[in-house]
């Protein structure tokens, strides 16, 4: 319960100040650029990886791409971008 | 992300991951800040490139995790260097060769003439080493517009010229004023004098004071057409002098001897049928040849073909190569018959007298007399003609009457 509390206020801070919201509340960032690339920062790592399904770490939930043939152009410290036929991004609640 | 190149000049090694954790294997290179990229999963194994140098950090992470690595393929310009060692003189050579090639692009190696018809290639290249201009001058040191004005300078004919160079070779291109007559020379007046001496059959003035009339004899250099006219006032006393240009159409009666010697001993070159054949490189001047078999022959006729090697369409350099042919002859002297030598004295006694009237000159008497003499036969002829005589003398400050 606190740190969804937490959590609200982070986002009202972010709102009141106008500062990027995925830098105060540490949210994953995602550039989806069409359907061929995703671009993604601010995230804890890879949990699984398959030509269908990523599946990746945030900071309070994890996000599942699914697709087909997808690729990992890159993986740095910083970001990483996803390559191939993107057909869903989901949000799975909770670690 | 990095630049490909940079990744290619740095090296990099395409890698296989077999293992149950590999995907924290790649969370941990994240975390030790090593780069991966182009990952695939290809059925259980998972395939990736690393920077060459992260390879080697990445070992404790492997163990740690139970991943195990095969190298697949190594690219990059380190994994060159060995076979770059290798081959160290064919790279030299091959840097070498490119720094020449630099070089020698900065220098003129050939030169084009386009667009004269009158003025020919010899005389074009005359007035370039006027002007210290020649193959394998410095392309800076070349200063078009001057070279372009003082062109059109020294040929009055010419109404445009362009002097520019592409590549290696220099272009010289010209118009020719096609329908002017020539430039003449300006001069105060001239007077016409006489070519040959002669008597005069015929005579029109045109321009001028004529100072013979026909019938009379004239000596070569006297003054047939006087270009001062004088200027007289009422009481016939002269007070000035006119000067123009004399023109008249003036016919001489005159000799002409022909005189031709043939000896019975000609040379005749009789080829044996023997060929030498090689090839030459020429580079800045340095000139080399093909050794060939069966010696040199003591008199041969020789054949070159030269070529100038060019990169591209403009860049010449200076290279030549070619082929030499030599082909072996004797030298043998052959006699002719007295009907052949006087076939060949009269054959060549009448291309004389076709040339003469093809000047218009006409032919009215003809004395020919052939002899034979010990070493051959000869020919000797008086030819009384009528010709026309005359030309135009610029009249000297002396001569003029003031």
């Amino acid at each position: 319960m606190w740190k969804e509390e937490l959590h609200g206020i982070g986002e009202r801070f972010a709102d009141a100040y106008s500062l990027p919201k995925d830098m105060v509340v540490n949210a994953t960032l995602f550039h989806i650029i069409g359907k061929n690339d995703i671009y993604l920062e601010n995230f804890k790592g890879i949990i699984s990886y398959t030509c269908h399904e990523i599946l990746i770490k945030g900071y309070d939930c994890k996000y599942c791409i699914c697709g087909n043939c997808l690729s990992i152009a890159y993986y740095s410290n910083e970001d990483m971008k996803i390559s191939g036929q993107i057909q869903e991004v989901k949000i799975i609640a909770g670690i | 992300m990095q630049n490909k190149w940079i990744r290619f000049f740095k090296g990099y090694l395409i890698i296989r991951l077999h293992g149950d954790y590999v995907e924290r294997f790649f969370n941990m290179c994240r975390m030790h800040d090593i780069y991966l990229w182009n990952i695939k999963k290809e059925e259980t194994d998972f395939c990736c490139s690393i920077a060459a140098k992260d390879y080697f950090e990445t070992i404790p992470l492997m163990k740690k995790t139970g991943t195990k690595a095969t190298v697949l393929k190594k690219e990059g310009v380190p994994f060159y260097v060995p076979f770059m060692k290798k081959r160290f003189l064919f790279f030299i050579s091959l840097i070498l060769c490119l720094g020449m090639l630099y070089a020698v692009t900065d220098y003129i190696w050939a030169i084009e003439y386009i667009g004269n018809t009158q003025i020919s290639n010899d005389e074009l290249q005359n007035f370039l080493v006027s002007q210290n201009i020649h193959y394998g001058m410095k392309k800076k040191s070349l200063n078009c517009e001057e070279t372009e004005k003082n062109l059109r300078a020294s040929f009055p004919n010419i109404t445009w010229t362009s002097i520019y160079y592409e590549g290696t070779k220099l272009f010289i291109e010209i118009k020719e004023n096609e329908k002017a007559e020539p430039v003449m020379e300006e001069t105060q007046g001239t007077n016409l004098i006489a070519t040959e001496a002669g008597i005069i059959t015929s005579m029109i003035t045109r321009n001028g004071i004529p100072k013979v009339k026909i019938g009379d004899t004239i000596e070569q250099g006297q003054i047939l057409v006087e270009g001062c006219v004088p200027i007289y006032d009422e009481g016939q006393n002269i007070i000035d002098y006119q000067v123009y240009h004399s023109d008249a159409d003036i016919s001489i009666r005159t000799q002409i001897t022909y005189h031709e010697k043939l000896e019975k001993n000609y040379p005749y070159i009789q080829y044996t049928g023997n060929e030498q054949k090689s090839i030459f490189l020429e580079i800045f001047g340095y000139h080399m040849e093909s050794p060939v078999i069966g010696g040199n022959y003591q008199s041969c006729e020789r054949v070159t073909k030269k070529y100038q090697v060019s990169l591209l369409e403009n860049l010449y350099l200076p290279v030549y190569y070619g082929n030499i042919c030599k082909k072996e002859y004797h030298l043998r002297y052959l006699e002719y018959s007295e009907e052949e030598m006087k076939n060949q004295l009269n054959d060549n006694f009448e291309k004389f007298i076709l040339c003469l009237q093809e000047k218009g000159v006409q032919i009215i008497e003809k004395d020919v007399k052939i002899e034979k003499y010990n070493m051959g036969m000869e020919l000797n002829a008086n030819l009384s003609v009528i010709k026309q005589t005359g030309k135009e003398e610029a009249i000297q400050g002396t001569d003029k009457k003031e």
